[in-house]
């Protein structure tokens, strides 16, 4: 019985180590060195600052604002009438003939994108009103630099996809079964987070960057909004008061300098650090700028260069020209710099809202208003630095209509390649079947409006498709 | 970067040797140390079998002391022994036969067949060892001789084909690259290279390794799959693979059984009292690609471009008709020849080392393999293995230690593409030429990417992997044994992708720069398993227990960057010398895993068999609150032929029922997925969310029913096993698809669904000529299996509802409706099934299974004398989708029979669309590739491995044995399949190369 005695003492020696196997805090363990839980985001104000500024940074990772070939400046771009398309890719092909497919992969990165914003925002939204941990005047700059965002996301979204879902917090399982609402309401929330967000935000520059905004910039927005919903006398307001804070703006009379870091042009920009690689420069200049027949997608259509004047600096300045055997291809050289990587100074930023705008924006307010002389003198702004005859000389009595198509054709060739301007004011002002129908074989009315991501539909069953797709 | 690696595998080289020299020479001292006893005598003699015929390599050895020989080719042996001894002599697959020396100088023997003795081979069942013939469970097992002549990098792809139940792919001919295998079907929807929910649990000689698959930048080795931890083992010192599929076997293992375990185990070296032997082993041989496209000629492929401008009214332009308009339409080249028509040669070479002293006993292997590819350049994958395994035993038999360590380097030099095969695939037959007359790259103006600039962005990686265990054991009294398991494995990863600027269109060279990705992974984990085993028996009753418990730990570490900015193209790939380097992730996450688990196996009369398993695990991968969840199951058999009532059916050798339920797990989930993570953006400073939080997700279950009958005709030549099998799993973990409106696309959740895999599984063999000369044995495995989603509440509502169906498969593809090609249009048509005017993801009504519908093997063992001729045919019958092509009439060269058989007039009843570039044809085209015309018969037969040898007729005092040996893998596929390898439908990479080597293996 000595083994019994010794079998017993045994098991009991190993049922001690087994009870002390099942102790739970062996796999608690800590969190992975490189990132912190959500809750630690927003307990110090340094790291409620990283989050705001991963907001912005991000902008260059998330197609729709990164300015490469799933951005709106690209997209919108082919659906309006200043881009003609040299490289047969399908979903390219599909936007500049109006006819695209609710599969098409392009249109899914520019929508998800846009939402991956208005998710961050709304997380630092929620983060910061949720925590009693930071600083007040932080708090504020976060809340109503994530309300401009999400609003400046949504006016996008409504422009391009019309209903579409109002995402306003984080919890997955509401937000996964939102219906489309109609764009009233998008709008609506759109004049509720801009106009907070001029109330907490300051009128200087955080950091002196204007990689951030500031209260002007919440106003150029607001003048556009307006703009937008036809309400021009607020347009007008919100512009002049842009306009009148002159100190920090003005008209780059280089204008080989307008898209440069921090240029006195622009009121938003976002930094290509973004991209955190080896290549930074800005999408833009690496999508358009060619330097082969074949490596760029698009080239300036014949149509948009016949809209020029003689000897308009803009032409010059920011049109470029490739020329081989193969043709001759006009493009978009406004960003300078094409797949450098050779190092030195990271000097263009992707200018998203900048100052002429708002001369554009009240010149038109003012036309619809009746106040020609207003809008000519808005309007001879820009052509003055452009080193066009002034509508103050070559044509003083102008009647307002005139005025509003001549302003949408300065309009063109201002913001050509840049944010989908031509695309939302031919749309805006009801032109777009006018305009386009000629140009484009497919055009039909009901193109207007982008389809919602097939993809999209077949996650959430609420998603109503736009009509025609 | 590469001194220090070479620095740090010499190093390891010479440590290892080391030891080996070290243990050679203390087994060598213990031999000398044995009292000699009186009388000794030379006794010679001759082993034969039954048949009268001699059998070499028979142990023969003096009872009670290390002294032994083995038989000679002509089964003869002497040994010197004093005349009282005793002498063993023992040989697998024939019964020990023990004589007495009474004065004999000359003892000649006849061993009998022992039939029943394959019956008693161990199985490594995990934790215990079983019998085929006592066991509970369901275990597949290959052993050595199946594995280690296959001139593969994995030991899970030399598994394809062989074991019932079991389905190994590999996807890509890549060599070094992580076939999928699926043991008894999918389980988790999760099935992303980072987040595969399918990996089954790897067990190397008692230690679990990680074998999810090592991240790579370069395409050619991350595309279809990715770099594989499991190919630095050496496949020549694996003695056996187990795979244990039904709950009674894998229930022992929890939360990780869910999806069967795989226990490999590295041959060991339990050779007490044996004379240190040799075994050296070489081969070479070449590989190629077996199977080629059908593609347009030059004619051809202009006739169709010019056909598609002409229909769509337009002009070729210089940059939408390059091929038209600026290459020489003359000019043809076949891609395929060029791109990927290469010999590659491989070479194996293999040594082994063992011997065994009275109280320790040693095994080592060192191997070498090499492989090239079949791509236009100096690429390869080359493997250094090293193995040792050390066994020590006390003179009274009650403590037992055993060590063993193996050891690889692989490293595998590539390029980065992912689409360097699909490129040979789409390239206009009159592309340009590949070089210029002074040997540089031809870029031909710029028109064209020269689909060998990608081979100058060379990939180098490098994977060192360290699996060592240590396992002691004391028998406490009789049938009490107290056992300690450790293991400790490392595993170290590194890889370069240079970016020379030479790779680039010289039109952009003018401000690029070369630049270097680099990536370094490194696994640490290690593993105390103490048990306590007992075993005893009472009567007619046998009972063994064990409990024990398991403290694991893994920490992974992973680093990518990118770097630029160097001054000297030479100098492209060390850090020191970038300008500046990025890094884009850095990253350590720790895993915390805490079990107990048990097991009683109950015997009574050998007969009649009980066997519960059971397990609690804690897992770091869930959150507070969700760590802990218990595992069990039981088995149980009846060995019916024991009963008396069977012994009047003589032709009836064995019979067996045997049953098992049980509860397993999956706890292959990412870690910390209950957090919600704000990780660094890749620009300086800031802060974003990585993640969605769902802090409530829990362990999914996995029930496992079996019920088996296993037969045994005519003394056991005739074998079969027959299973069935039900796993349902429930509760399954899954990136739960969100859109992407709520910010990600998906979600780690629970899925409120019940998956359920049955199938049939028979497999056997079958002996059909055993006589002096001539022997012949078949084995083959059937598995009809059939997945099915039972239940989802709802799922309509769900993000599934366009993606499964209640009732049917996982492995369904939803599609529309085909009509063919409108002989108006010349289009292809599918059903708008809903009449809404717009064909979407609602008219995708058909639900077209891609999945296996069933899996064969067949392999024939064939002896005659001296030689022997093995073949192992897989089967497999399945439906798969189409190889892609782009629609006819663009930049691309498309199949013969598409242009042979395409719309032209209307009127024309076309089997594929009319030639053109316009978007609705693209569309009308994607259409069709997301309807049933998707779909086509993808099945086929392989011969997967064929193995010739000759044993040659040397005799020698030196040499034991030596033989020839000549095989092939994968040297003839038969299938309907139009594509690169029907073995995965629809791939556009490396298919699996066809293989043909020679060698030579000596014994001393």
């Amino acid at each position: 019985m000595f083994s019994i005695k010794i079998i017993v003492r045994t098991l009991s020696v190993f049922a001690l180590v087994l009870t002390l196997a099942s102790c739970e805090s062996f796999v608690d363990i800590e969190v992975p060195n490189d990132r912190i839980t959500g809750e630690t985001v927003f307990t110090d104000d340094r790291s409620a600052l990283s989050a705001l500024d991963g907001l912005y940074s991000q902008l260059f990772n998330t197609a729709f604002a990164a300015g490469g070939n799933r951005s709106v400046t690209f997209l919108s771009g082919l659906s309006a009438d200043n881009f003609e398309v040299t490289t047969p890719i399908p979903e390219v092909l599909e936007f500049s003939e109006n006819e695209i497919f609710p599969p098409n992969d392009y249109n899914l990165s520019l929508w998800s994108g846009a939402y991956s914003s208005i998710y961050m925002a709304n997380a630092l939204i929620e983060g910061a009103e949720n925590t009693s941990q930071i600083d007040d005047a932080i708090r504020d700059r976060l809340i109503g630099e994530a309300k401009f965002i999400r609003g400046f996301t949504y006016f996008y979204l409504v422009n391009l996809y019309n209903r579409v879902p109002l995402v306003l917090g984080t919890d997955y399982q509401i937000n996964a079964q939102l219906p489309n609402v109609s764009p009233e309401e998008t709008y609506a929330q759109i004049l509720v987070d801009l106009n907070e967000a001029l109330e907490l935000t300051d009128e200087t520059y955080p950091e002196d960057s204007r990689v951030y905004i500031n209260a002007s910039v919440v106003r150029a927005l607001l003048a556009r909004v307006h703009l937008f919903l036809g309400d021009w006398t607020l347009a007008e307001n919100f512009s002049s008061e842009v306009i009148s804070s002159s100190n920090l703006y003005e008209l780059n009379q280089n204008l080989d300098n307008v898209f440069l870091k921090n240029s006195s042009e622009a009121l938003w920009q976002i930094s290509p650090e973004g991209w955190g690689g080896t290549f930074q420069h800005t999408r833009e200049g690496n999508l358009f700028v060619r330097i082969s027949a074949f490596n760029s997608p698009v080239k300036l259509s014949d149509d948009f260069m016949e809209i020029w004047e003689a000897n308009d600096l803009r032409f010059m300045s920011w049109i470029g020209l490739f020329s081989d055997d193969t043709g001759d291809f006009n493009y978009p050289f406004k960003y300078k710099i094409q797949f450098d990587n050779s190092g030195g100074e990271l000097t263009e930023y992707s200018t998203v809202m900048r100052f002429a705008e708002q001369y554009l924006i009240r010149a038109e307010a003012r036309a619809r208003l009746g106040n020609v002389s207003g809008a000519i003198d808005d309007v001879d702004q820009i052509r003055s630095r452009a080193n066009v005859a002034l509508v103050s000389d070559s044509n003083p009595g102008i009647s307002a209509n005139n005025l509003i198509d001549l302003i949408l054709i300065e309009k063109r060739k201002e913001f050509f390649a840049e944010w989908g301007h031509r695309w939302l004011d031919l749309k805006r002002t009801a032109r777009a079947n006018e305009v386009l129908s000629p140009k484009k074989p497919q055009w039909n009315n009901t193109d207007s409006f982008y389809p919602i991501p097939e993809d999209e539909r077949m996650k959430n069953p609420n998603l109503e498709q736009n009509e025609g797709y | 970067m590469k001194n220090k690696y070479s620095r740090l595998k010499r190093v390891a080289l010479i440590y290892i040797g080391g030891i080996f020299l070290f243990l050679s020479v203390s087994a060598h001292a213990e031999t000398r140390t044995t009292p000699l006893p009186f009388q000794q005598n030379d006794i010679t003699g001759v082993v034969e079998d039954p048949n009268g015929l001699p059998i070499p390599g028979v142990s023969v050895s003096l009872k009670n002391t290390i002294t032994g020989t083995v038989t000679n080719q002509d089964g003869e042996y002497s040994i010197t022994a004093p005349s009282d001894g005793t002498l063993v002599f023992s040989y697998v697959g024939f019964k020990s036969l023990e004589q007495d020396i009474n004065g004999q100088r000359e003892i000649n023997i006849q061993l009998e067949e022992d039939v029943a003795a394959l019956d008693e081979v161990k199985i490594n069942a995990g934790y215990y060892n079983t019998t085929k013939r006592n066991s509970t469970g369901n275990i597949s097992r290959v052993t050595a001789e199946d594995i280690e002549l296959q001139p593969v990098v994995s030991p899970i792809q030399a598994l394809a084909g062989r074991m019932a139940g079991v389905s190994v792919v590999q996807n890509t001919g890549i060599p070094g690259t992580a076939p999928q295998i699926q043991i008894r079907g999918q389980s988790s929807l999760r099935t992303g290279f980072e987040n595969n929910g399918n990996l089954p649990l790897y067990i190397i000689d008692g230690v679990p390794v990680d074998s999810s698959p090592i991240n790579s930048f370069s395409g050619m080795t991350s595309a279809a799959s990715r770099l594989d931890p499991l190919s630095t083992l050496n496949l020549s010192n694996i003695q056996s693979i187990e795979i244990l599929k039904d709950a009674d076997a894998t229930a022992i293992y929890g939360s990780r059984g869910a999806n069967g375990v795989i226990l490999i185990t590295t041959k060991n070296g339990e050779n007490f009292n044996q004379k240190t032997r040799v075994s050296a082993r070489i081969y070479s041989g070449v590989s190629q690609v077996s199977q080629r496209l059908d593609l347009l000629n030059t004619a051809d492929y202009i006739q169709l471009r010019e056909e598609a401008f002409a229909n769509d009214g337009a002009e070729p332009t210089p940059v939408r008709a390059e091929d038209l308009l600026l290459w020489d339409r003359e000019r043809y080249t076949d891609w395929q020849e060029n791109i990927f028509g290469g010999t590659a040669e491989t070479t194996n070479a293999n040594v082994m080392l063992s011997g065994g002293g009275k109280n320790t006993s040693f095994q080592m292997s060192n191997g070498y393999f090499k492989t090239g590819t079949v791509f236009p350049g100096d690429f390869g994958y080359q493997k250094w293995s090293s193995g040792l395994s050390l066994n020590h035993r006390s003179d009274d038999n009650k403590f037992k230690a055993r060590v063993s360590v193996n050891y690889g380097v692989d490293v595998n030099n590539q390029f980065n593409s992912a689409s360097f095969v699909s490129n040979a695939l789409l390239l206009p037959p009159n592309a340009p030429a590949l070089y210029n007359e002074d040997g540089s790259l031809n870029w031909e103006d710029s028109t064209w990417t020269n689909p060998l600039a990608e081979t100058l962005n060379r990939s180098n990686a490098k994977t060192q992997q360290l699996v060592s265990n240590l396992g002691l054991s004391y028998e406490v009294v009789n049938g009490l044994l107290v056992k300690v398991n450790a293991g400790y494995t490392a595993l170290n990863n590194e890889e370069l992708v240079k970016n020379p600027i030479e790779a680039l269109d010289p039109s952009f060279r003018d401000n690029a720069q070369a630049r270097s990705s680099h990536s370094f992974t490194n696994r640490n984990s290690w593993i105390i398993e103490p048990q306590i085993d007992f075993q005893t028996t009472t009567g007619d009753l046998n009972i063994e227990a064990l409990v024990g418990a398991t403290f694991q730990e893994q920490r992974s570490k992973n680093l990518r960057a990118s770097a630029v900015g160097y001054s000297n193209e030479q100098l492209v790939g060390n850090l020191a010398a970038a300008g500046s380097v990025f890094v884009s992730n850095n990253q350590e996450i720790q895993y915390r895993y805490n079990a107990i688990f048990a097991r009683l196996g109950l015997n009574l009369k050998e007969r009649y068999l009980l066997n519960f398993t059971g397990r609690r695990d804690g897992s770091s991968r869930f959150g507070p609150g969700k760590q802990f969840a218990n595992f069990g199951a039981i088995g149980a058999a009846w060995i019916f032929t024991e009963e008396n009532l069977f012994e009047n059916l003589p032709w009836l050798s064995f019979g067996k029922l045997r049953g098992s339920y049980g509860i397993t797990g999956n706890d292959q989930i990412q870690d910390y997925g209950y957090l919600a993570t704000y990780s660094p953006t890749p620009a300086p400073g800031g802060l974003f969310p990585t993640q969605l939080v769902n802090p409530d997700y829990s362990w999914e279950t996995n029930n496992k029913l079996e019920a088996a009958v296993e037969l045994g005709f005519l003394d056991d030549r005739i074998r079969i096993q027959a299973s069935y099998f039900r796993n349902r799993s429930s509760n399954q973990l899954v990136g739960f698809p969100l859109p992407s409106i709520s910010g990600f696309t998906s979600v780690q959740a629970n899925l409120p669904a019940t998956v359920q895999n049955t199938g049939l599984e028979l497999d056997g063999s079958f002996i059909s000529i055993q006589t002096p000369n001539w022997r012949w044995e078949t084995n083959f495995n059937l598995t009809l299996p059939r997945n099915k989603l039972v239940s989802y509440p709802n799922i309509e509502d769900s993000p599934y509802a366009n993606i499964y169906e209640v009732g049917e498969p996982l492995s369904i593809i939803k599609l529309y409706r085909y009509n063919g090609v409108d002989p108006e249009t010349g289009l292809f048509e599918v059903e708008d099934v809903n009449e809404d005017g717009s064909i979407n993801f609602e008219d995708q009504v058909v639900n077209a299974d891609v999945g296996r519908q069933y899996f064969a093997g067949l392999q024939n063992q064939v002896n005659y004398k001296n030689l022997s001729l093995s073949f192992l045919f897989e089967f497999v019958g399945q439906d798969g989708v189409k190889f892609f092509r782009q629609a006819a009439g663009r930049m691309s060269n498309v199949f013969q029979s598409d242009f042979d058989n395409r719309w032209r007039n209307p009127g024309d009843t076309g089997v594929t669309q009319r030639a053109s570039q316009s978007i609705f044809n693209t569309f009308t085209h994607s259409n069709a590739f997301s309807s049933e015309y998707l779909i086509t018969d993808a099945s086929f037969v392989r011969l997967r491995t064929l193995a010739l040898s000759y044993q040659l007729p040397v005799k020698s005092s030196l040499i034991r044995s030596s033989r020839i040996i000549v095989t092939g893998q994968n040297l003839l596929t038969i299938s309907d399949y139009k594509g690169l390898d029907p073995q995965s439908p629809g791939s556009d990479q490396l298919p699996e190369l066809a293989t043909i080597t020679a060698g030579l293996e000596i014994n001393f």
